[in-house]
């Protein structure tokens, strides 16, 4: 999967704005949105956040777990703990970088943030290729992967999987006269 | 005008199996995009799911049809044509995936269709089973044309190189309903098989093979 795929899917996720016009409530397919009243906060999703916001019609406000003191709680705890912690939201990383990229004057302390963020990334990236290193070592047939999100997964997904296959063909062809083992490609 | 564009979506209803299904628009995106991931990352081609596109077809022609009564540079269009856009985007990307599959293992596809039971549903819908077919014949044709009829007449048949998808590849996927019980057979002789619970909600990296069913039942979501 592309990453901007799973960015794709974290555009579905709702953030609070503020308008500067207002408009009654529009009915989209996927469900309804509105009414926008200027100054008063309302729900939407981010794809349509950060259009009204590049053509300065709105001031997107952060979520709640985009918080410096938040997240340095987050960072502590992830290089504490062995596993992977819980995260705020299971775009975070995806998050942060489009309203920081899009809208960091409506963010207080965006940079902090950016470097807090980036912190937990790669402390949880650098648990992420251990354990797929003990997992490959250890010829494991599963794994239990709670609290990873979708972008975590994305970017070990095609090195992984397609080790993992090389693998296990190579296996299969050592065992005579199994036809398993036989190349699936042309 | 801006009764055009204050159209609810009345709800959708779908015959499965003789029992009626209401989704609302809504739901029936959901299902969208959960059919396209999971048509992403499972090694083999799905079920098809042509009333599903049917009807995520139908949503999008009425609502450009409505779009069409807008003035231009209307605020409330410019959001509805954005959200058509990113539809557009993943219904193209599901069958997509869907046509990369077909031309990647079409003999074997092709053989899945012909050994089908009378009563089961077909795993390709009408255009995709006659893209299969025309794809067959074009192969061989062109195969026939450029290599085989200057070979020796006791060399020209060809046994369509049978690929097929791997089912034992490892997927990730997250689990949307409880399920007891599940096998994991071992990775070497010297390992044991064992059981797992999923557990709903908790995420898993396991063999395509073994959670297959599940993800044709929506138990599992391939991520």
């Amino acid at each position: 999967m592309d990453p901007s795929e799973v960015e794709f899917l974290a555009e579905k996720e709702v953030v609070k704005i503020i308008p500067n016009f207002s408009l009654d409530k529009i009915y989209l397919i996927g469900g309804d949105l509105g009414p926008f009243n200027p100054g008063m906060p309302v729900e939407v999703p981010v794809w349509l956040a950060l259009n009204l916001k590049q053509r300065q019609k709105c001031r997107i406000v952060q979520p709640e777990w985009m918080d410096v003191d938040k997240l340095e709680e987050i960072r502590d705890l992830e290089r504490k703990e062995e596993t992977f912690t819980p995260v705020p939201s299971p775009y975070y990383m995806e998050l942060t970088k489009l309203l920081l990229n899009h809208a960091s004057d409506n963010i207080p302390k965006a940079d902090e943030i950016r470097t807090l963020v980036k912190d937990i990334w790669d402390t949880r990236i650098a648990k992420l290729r251990l354990s797929a290193d003990s997992f490959i070592s250890q010829q494991e047939a599963h794994a239990k992967l709670d609290n990873l999100t979708l972008m975590e997964i994305n970017t070990t997904r095609s090195f992984l999987l397609n080790s993992l296959n090389c693998m296990y063909k190579l296996r299969s062809n050592l065992q005579p006269g199994s036809s398993r083992g036989k190349s699936q490609d042309y | 005008m801006l009764d055009a564009l204050s159209d609810d979506g009345s709800n959708i209803s779908e015959a499965d199996d003789g029992q009626e299904d209401v989704m609302t628009p809504a739901e029936l995106i959901g299902k969208l995009e959960e059919a396209w991931l999971n048509e992403k990352f499972s090694p083999e081609l799905l079920e098809n799911k042509s009333e599903m596109v049917e009807c995520v077809m139908e949503q999008l022609t009425h609502m450009e049809a409505n779009l069409q009564r807008v003035r231009k540079g209307d605020v409330k269009a410019s959001v509805h044509r954005m959200e058509i856009d990113r539809i557009r985007f993943v219904l193209s990307s599901y069958l997509r995936s869907r046509l990369q599959k077909i031309e990647k293992y079409f003999p074997h596809v092709l053989e899945k269709e012909k050994s089908r039971a009378d009563g089961d549903p077909s795993f390709l819908s009408p255009e995709e089973f006659a893209f299969t077919k025309e794809y067959l014949t074009n192969t061989e044709t062109y195969l026939k044309s450029v290599a085989l009829k200057h070979m020796p007449p006791n060399l020209q048949t060809v046994d369509m190189l049978k690929a097929e998808p791997c089912l034992d590849s490892f997927v990730f996927l997250r689990v949307r309903e409880r399920q007891e019980n599940i096998l994991v057979e071992p990775e070497t002789d010297e390992q044991r098989e064992y059981v797992v619970d999923l557990e709903e909600g908790s995420q898993h990296l396991m063999r395509y093979r073994t959670i297959a069913p599940l993800v044709s039942t929506g138990a599992v979501q391939l991520i």
